[in-house]
């Protein structure tokens, strides 16, 4: 063997030898790290993706409620992860009583991986107090969905923070309080859409003495008058600040008692004094009381932005949906959006939180909030154009009034589940008169006095 | 073994499968309520701190509790005389009085037996409803302005409106009961009076309300029994306890504390509450409803 064929069988050998070890040392790494994320390419269409091989493996759970927005949506982005990841052995669990259901799994410290907190018999804010929710601050800061996208840079409502700005639910649905009116009932009787308290209260005096009253509401649920008017009022007379709700949230001494509170509750007694409100209102579900302003026994209604999909088989032909995130500010100053959402968590007895996280940044991407607004008719918690989707008309209303300078979006800010029940009552019990304001404020800051200790 | 022994042990195998029942299902749930009193829990996490009777305490100081026993009582005193005075006149009315149509008013009467609690919550509901419900409507018939009454939500009439709906519900079951009483009273007594010339009123009073008695007893009980357990059902489904927890009944408080508010151990120690006062309700009218039916005659 010449010495030319010797340093080429070497370097032949060497060569082999290299490329045995980089495919001994690649098994090895792949054996020993958890489960890679995903990096698939998401498109409008996720169940028809062109995904590759993530490496997720294992068991995969995720509880979700099925209730006003169906369960297309998940079916589809679902069943896209699991095409993503072939290996991971997705199990679904859903229903319109899942919550129930499910809770002995919660009880028992065996819950799923992924829950999506809506529908009764949830509470975040539970969940979170009984420890049962994964911390997410820290991923938050820095994980980007599968297109890349920082996740927190594309969220319209940022993650409601706890015990010292901790985050544990990510906001999957992003919706809006506020006062709703049919256009065309307006238009017929040459009624204005307010857009500040002068002129909701000139237009209400207008609206009564056509013999209707101007504003319904559904006094068994009375945290719909809190979020569609309260609230709005309560951030307005705090010159748009929405700090204040935090602060009740958090229980803080005083909240409840500030000159913001007692102008807004003043408003609520303005329409109580001059006989503004449904009489009726006190004793009327949601459903009796939606129904009723449908047949314009009344011209506006607080309410929320899924309003429309509901009551979508009893909207009567001619029905134009008129939205207005809120009515209590000063002429000049800014519309002031209550935002609500419904959250998704990771279970903090997770078995598969690799997986869990994987989910969130392959769900959380601008073409599945299109696919959200297409078959849920509302608005998942992501900036997206919608102007090309079939989104309702009401729902793209209050977009365009999220997207303007003349709006500002209050935080959202979940109450203890006790002080909430005392402000529905207390509030309820303003707008027939039995209560003055100084007994609200009272009720209130006695409550939040409780649920400090 | 003796005759006395393999008798008693005889019954002792026949009574285990229910003995055993019962505890499982009576007794076993009882005493895990009366546990769960003593317990801080949110009901739905592994996580339970033991407070002793603290939930007791906080319980006696609540005022919304005490309205809520009120209403209890308020709707059993209004059952009991509503549904048996009603129940005994149209038992009486298509068995003695043999009214035309007896066999149709039986049917018509029991109809709300078959229905479901929640339907019947639910239209009532819409009766009263105060701006397209059907009675301000028919009351309006009668007045120059309309009848706009919120019976739901006016607190001085929303307990007289749940009271209506639970006795129209319960007059149906109570009147077969005491139809079957009436017709197992031989006919010759009555014969017996008519020939004696004893009035319609005087065979009432002296020998059908006593030879009923005993089946009226049972009912009273049954009545007090169902509306402190059951009041529950058509207080949530018509007004959820409110306008301002006015309505609030023992049994709504309890799921209102317990699955709205997430403190189960509070609303178990309300489940004790229920379970004693219904004790000592039943205790009482044991007493005073134990008259010898003889005495009456």
């Amino acid at each position: 063997m010449t010495m030319k064929k010797t340093l080429v069988y070497g370097m032949v050998f060497v060569l082999l030898m290299s490329l045995m070890a980089c495919g001994s040392n690649n098994k090895k790494s792949e054996e020993s790290s958890p489960p890679a994320t995903t990096s698939v390419t998401p498109s409008a269409e996720p169940s028809d993706s062109v995904v590759e091989k993530t490496g997720l493996t294992g068991e995969f759970e995720i509880q979700y409620f099925v209730g006003g927005y169906g369960d297309a949506w998940w079916k589809e982005v679902i069943a896209a992860f699991q095409k993503a990841n072939p290996e991971l052995k997705i199990k679904e669990s859903a229903g319109p009583k899942i919550n129930e259901q499910m809770k002995p799994r919660w009880i028992q410290g065996t819950p799923p991986d992924v829950v999506y907190i809506d529908g009764a018999g949830s509470n975040e804010r539970q969940m979170i107090d009984d420890g049962q929710l994964l911390d997410l601050t820290e991923f938050l800061k820095t994980t980007t969905n599968v297109d890349g996208d920082k996740l927190t840079d594309i969220l319209i409502a940022q993650p409601t923070a706890y015990e010292g700005g901790k985050n544990f639910t990510l906001p999957l649905v992003f919706g809006s309080w506020g006062i709703f009116y049919d256009k065309a009932f307006f238009q017929k009787n040459g009624w204005t859409a307010p857009s500040n308290w002068s002129e909701f209260i000139e237009t209400s005096e207008k609206i009564k003495a056509s013999g209707i009253p101007s504003l319904i509401h559904t006094g068994v649920y009375p945290y719909y008058i809190n979020g569609g008017l309260l609230d709005s009022a309560i951030v307005a007379a705090n010159g748009g600040d929405g700090s204040i709700l935090t602060k009740q949230a958090n229980l803080e001494a005083g909240s409840f008692s500030g000159d913001a509170v007692k102008k807004a509750l003043g408003q609520i007694v303005e329409l109580v004094d001059k006989q503004l409100i449904d009489k009726g209102s006190v004793s009327l579900n949601h459903t009796d009381s939606q129904a009723q302003w449908l047949q314009h026994k009344a011209a506006f209604i607080p309410n929320g932005l899924w309003l429309e999909n509901e009551m979508k088989k009893d909207i009567p032909v001619g029905f134009e949906f008129g939205f207005i995130p809120s009515v209590a500010q000063d002429a000049g100053k800014n519309n002031i959006v209550i935002p609500y959402t419904n959250t998704i968590a990771i279970a903090k007895d997770a078995k598969n939180p690799e997986a869990a996280k994987a989910f969130l940044e392959f769900a959380f991407t601008k073409a599945n909030a299109v696919r959200w607004a297409e078959l849920t008719g509302a608005l998942m918690n992501i900036k997206a154009d919608l102007s090309s989707s079939s989104a309702s008309g009401v729902v793209k209303d209050a977009m365009a009034f999220f997207n303007s300078d003349k709006t500002t979006v209050a935080p959202v800010a979940v109450l203890n589940a006790d002080v909430e029940k005392v402000k529905q009552d207390a509030t309820v019990a303003l707008t027939i008169g039995k209560i003055n304001a100084d007994e609200w404020i009272k009720r209130l800051e006695d409550a939040a006095a409780k649920a400090r200790k | 073994m003796s005759q006395q022994t393999r008798r008693n042990a005889f019954i002792a195998v026949f009574l285990l499968p229910t003995f055993l029942f019962f505890c499982l299902f009576a007794l076993y749930p009882i005493a895990k309520g009366i546990h769960i009193s003593l317990f801080d829990w949110s009901g739905s996490s592994k996580n339970k701190h033991f407070i002793g009777l603290d939930n007791f305490r906080e319980l006696f100081n609540d005022p919304i509790i005490w309205t809520a026993i009120k209403n209890d009582y308020f709707l059993v005193v209004g059952k009991v005389i509503g549904i048996m005075l009603l129940a005994t006149f149209f038992a009486i009315a298509v068995t003695r009085l043999r009214a035309a149509g007896s066999g149709f008013y039986r049917s018509i009467f029991f109809i709300p037996n078959i229905i479901s609690v929640v339907v019947i919550g639910v239209l009532w509901r819409y009766v009263y409803n105060p701006n397209l419900g059907f009675l301000n409507s028919f009351l309006s018939l009668f007045s120059k302005e309309p009848v706009q009454l919120t019976w739901l939500g006016t607190e001085n009439l929303a307990m007289w409106s749940l009271l209506w709906p639970s006795i129209w519900a319960g007059i149906g079951f109570y009147m077969i009961l005491l139809i079957a009483a009436i017709l197992s009273i031989p006919a010759e007594l009555y014969e017996a009076a008519d020939l004696d010339g004893a009035s319609q009123s005087k065979q009432f009073w002296s020998m059908t309300l006593p030879l009923i008695w005993g089946q009226i007893k049972i009912s009273i009980l049954h009545v007090v029994m169902t509306t402190l357990n059951g009041s529950f059902i058509i207080v949530w489904i018509m007004t959820e306890g409110g306008p301002d927890n006015s309505t609030q009944v023992m049994g709504s408080y309890l799921y209102q504390m317990g699955f709205r508010q997430y403190h189960m151990g509070y609303a178990a120690a309300i489940g004790v509450l229920i379970l004693t006062v219904s004790l000592i309700t039943t205790l009482i009218l044991q007493l005073l409803l134990n008259r010898d039916t003889t005495e009456m005659a």
